[in-house]
C-alpha cells in the first residue's frame, strides 16, 4: 500500500473510541467464503467509502455488523462494547442504523407511519404516537419527502424510494449510519440532494459509512476509502489515492484494463 | 428545513375542527362499537331460541376470526392449526370440571391461560418458519394435539368424547342456558374487536405490521421480531382458548373429531381473508357476512348449501382478493369502484 499523507483530504476527526472496530471479521457461507479476515475501524465523525466489484461482500460485510448475519468468525465492537452476532434491534438500539440495498419499505403503511416505526422501537423509543408521527414528519422534511407523507410506499419514484430508506435510518438518531448503495439507480439531479443530506448529517458529527458504486458520490463524501475485493481487505487510504491505486483498477475493470492504462 | 415544522399551520391544538376531527377518529370507533353491543343485547330480547343460538355461533366466529387476524393478518403468518388453541381450551375446562369440580369461571381463566402458555411455547420455535412451512407446522401440531388428546382416555375420555356435568349435585356451575351464552359470546367477541382495535393502534401494532411487511427492515429500526412474534401467537392463543372453553361448556359433551375440527381453522382463515386480513373491521364482516350467507342458504336451499357456499367464496375471493374493508378502502380514496379495476389492480 502506498501511502501518501500530503494528499489525504480528512478534515481532523475527533479523538476517541472508534465507533465501529472489527476484528478478523468472516463469513463462510457452505463453501463460499464471503467475507474473510476484515479488521478495521471508524473513529468518530468520519465517513468512509466502502467500494469494490459485484460479489466483494460488500452487503455481507454491513449484514455482517449490522447483526442480519452471524459472522462465523472475528468480532464486532461498537463504541467498545462487543456485540459479535448481537441481533439486529440490539444493534438499532445501540444507534446503528441501515438502509438496504434493495428497499425495503414496510407497505400497506403510510410514509409517515413507516418512518414512525423507527422512532417508536428505536434507542429512544417513544410510547406517545403523536410524538412518534411527528417526529417522522421532522425527519420526511429533512429527506425531502414531507409532501409526501400521507402517500403509500407504492406510490413513490425509485428516488423517493430510496429517500424512504433514508429516512427509516434517521429516524434512529444513529450514531454510525450504514448506507448500502443510497444513490444506486438515481439520475445525476437525483443524486445532488442526497449528497447535501449526506454533508449536512456529516457537518452534525455523525460517523457513516456508505457502500457505493458511483464514484463522484464516494470521492465527494469520503474522508477515507476501504476496498474489499474477493472478501477481503485490498487496501484502503485517502479517496483520490486509493482510486488510482492500480490494483484496484484491476479488481474492478480486469487485469487486461490496468495493463493498457500504464502503457 | 426545521422552521417548517414550527410553522403556524401546522401547530397542532390551535384549530377546533382539527381537534374535533381528531377527537372523532380517537373516540369514533369505540363509540360505535359500545352501540353495535348495545344493539346486540337489545336483538336478544326480539329473536326466539334457534336464532338466539345462530347468532351466538355468529359471536364465536366473529372472535375466532378476530383471534386468528392477529397472528394471521397483522403479523402475516398464516396459521393452520389455530383449532389447537379452541381444542386446548375446550378440553381444559371439561377436564378441570368433570375431574376436579372446579368451577365454569375458574376453568375458563385456566384454559386461555394455558392456551396462551402453550401458543408462547410452539411460537417460539415454529415462528422461526415463513410461509407454507410455518402453515404446515401448525397444521401437525394441530392433528397431533388431537391424537394425544384420544389416547389418554381416563383423563379426556379419549374417543368417545367427555361430558361436563351441568345437573345435579356434580354441577360446579350452573348451566348458562342460550341466554347466558348468547351474553357471553357476545362480550367475548366484543373484547376481541377491542383487542384487535387496540392493537392495530399501539406501538405494538407498528411493530406487527412491520413484521409483517419485512422482518429484515423491522429488527433494523429496532423492532425485536422475535418477541413481537410470539406474544401475538400468545394472544391469539388466548382469544382462541377462551372461545373453545366456552364453547365446551356449551355444547356440554365433547368429541376430540368436534373440538379439533380443521374446517374450523379454514372457517377463521376465509373469514378474515375475505372481510380483509389485518384490518379490524375485517374479520367482522367476514365472520357475520359468511356465517349469515350459509345460515340462509342452509334454509332456502338445503341440498345444495354447500355447493352455492362454495361459489360465493370462490367469486368473492377473486373479485375482492385483498378482502372487503381494504376494497371499500382503497375504492373510497381513489374513487374507482369498479370490481373489474379491482381485480385488474391486484392480479395483473
Amino acid at each position: 500500500m502506498t501511502t501518501m499523507p500530503a494528499t489525504s483530504p480528512a478534515p481532523a476527526s475527533t479523538v476517541g473510541p472508534p465507533v465501529l472496530e472489527t476484528r478478523g471479521l468472516g463469513r463462510r457461507f457452505g463453501g463460499l467464503q464471503a467475507v474473510s479476515d476484515v479488521s478495521f475501524s471508524v473513529p468518530a465523525g468520519q465517513t468512509l467509502g466502502v467500494i469494490g466489484p459485484n460479489g466483494a461482500g460488500k452487503s455481507t460485510f454491513i449484514n455482517l455488523v449490522t447483526g442480519h448475519i452471524r459472522p462465523t468468525s472475528g468480532q464486532v465492537l461498537i463504541d467498545g462494547k462487543d456485540l459479535t452476532g448481537a441481533k439486529p434491534w440490539v444493534i438499532a438500539k445501540a444507534r446503528v442504523a441501515r438502509t438496504f440495498q434493495i428497499v425495503k419499505p414496510f407497505r400497506g403503511m403510510s410514509i409517515r407511519e413507516n418512518v414512525a416505526v423507527g422512532v417508536l422501537h428505536g434507542p429512544d423509543g417513544t410510547s406517545v404516537m403523536s410524538q412518534a408521527l411527528a417526529a417522522a414528519d421532522e425527519v420526511l422534511e429533512r429527506v425531502g419527502l414531507g409532501a409526501q407523507a400521507s402517500r403509500s410506499p407504492g406510490e413513490l419514484s425509485v428516488a423517493d424510494a430510496r429517500r424512504l430508506e433514508f429516512a427509516k435510518a434517521l429516524a434512529l438518531k444513529p450514531r454510525l449510519l450504514l448506507l448500502d448503495e443510497v444513490m444506486a439507480g438515481l439520475r445525476h439531479t437525483e443524486i445532488e440532494p442526497s449528497l447535501e443530506l449526506i454533508d449536512s448529517l456529516k457537518r452534525e458529527g455523525m460517523t457513516i459509512i456508505a457502500v457505493e458504486h458511483v464514484m463522484k458520490a464516494i470521492l465527494a463524501i469520503s474522508d477515507r476509502v476501504l476496498v474489499l475485493h474477493q472478501g477481503q481487505v485490498l487496501t484502503s487510504g485517502a479517496p483520490r489515492e486509493v482510486l488510482s491505486d492500480e490494483r484496484v483498477i484491476e479488481a474492478y475493470l480486469g487485469h487486461r484494463y490496468a495493463k493498457r492504462q500504464q502503457r | 428545513m426545521t422552521t417548517q415544522s414550527t410553522a403556524p399551520g401546522r401547530v397542532l391544538g390551535t384549530n377546533p375542527a382539527a381537534l374535533r376531527t381528531a377527537f372523532a377518529r380517537r373516540w369514533g370507533p369505540w363509540l360505535l362499537g359500545l352501540l353495535i353491543v348495545g344493539g346486540a343485547f337489545a336483538l336478544q330480547s326480539q329473536i326466539y331460541v334457534g336464532q338466539e343460538r345462530t347468532v351466538s355461533t355468529i359471536f364465536m366466529f366473529v372472535a375466532l376470526a378476530q383471534a386468528w387476524n392477529l397472528i394471521g393478518g397483522f403479523a402475516g403468518y398464516a396459521c393452520f392449526g389455530q383449532v389447537v388453541f379452541f381444542g386446548l381450551g375446550g378440553y381444559t375446562t371439561a377436564v378441570l370440571m368433570a375431574h376436579t369440580h372446579v368451577g365454569f369461571w375458574v376453568s375458563l381463566v385456566v384454559s386461555a391461560l394455558l392456551a396462551t402458555a402453550f401458543g408462547a411455547l410452539i411460537g417460539l420455535p415454529l415462528l422461526r418458519l415463513k410461509g407454507h412451512y410455518f402453515a404446515i407446522a401448525t397444521l401437525g401440531v394441530a392433528e397431533g394435539m388431537r391424537e394425544v388428546v384420544i389416547n389418554v382416555p381416563s383423563l379426556t375420555g379419549g374417543g368417545a368424547g367427555i361430558t361436563v356435568p351441568t345437573v345435579g349435585n356434580q354441577a360446579t356451575t350452573a348451566y348458562l342456558g342460550n341466554n347466558g351464552f348468547y351474553v357471553l359470546f357476545l362480550l367475548i367477541a366484543a373484547g376481541s374487536v377491542a383487542i384487535s382495535g387496540l392493537v392495530s393502534r399501539s406501538k405494538f401494532g407498528f411493530a406487527l405490521r412491520a413484521v409483517n411487511q419485512d422482518e429484515d427492515a423491522a429488527g433494523a429500526v429496532g423492532v425485536n421480531t422475535t418477541r413481537t412474534k410470539v406474544l401475538t401467537f400468545a394472544l391469539s392463543g388466548f382469544v382462541t382458548g377462551l372461545v373453545g372453553a366456552t364453547y365446551a361448556f356449551q355444547q356440554v359433551t365433547i368429541f376430540p373429531e368436534r373440538l379439533f375440527d380443521v374446517n374450523i381453522t379454514v372457517l377463521m382463515v376465509i373469514m378474515v381473508v375475505i372481510g380483509g386480513s389485518g384490518t379490524v373491521l375485517g374479520p367482522v364482516l367476514g365472520a357475520v357476512g359468511l356465517q349469515f350467507v350459509s345460515e340462509y342458504l342452509r334454509q332456502h336451499y338445503t341440498n345444495v348449501h354447500i355447493f352455492l357456499l362454495g361459489l360465493i367464496i370462490i367469486v368473492g375471493v377473486v373479485l375482492l382478493p385483498q378482502g372487503v374493508v381494504p376494497y371499500v378502502r382503497d375504492a373510497v380514496r381513489t374513487r374507482e369502484f369498479s370490481l373489474l379495476a379491482n381485480v385488474r389492480r391486484y392480479r395483473l
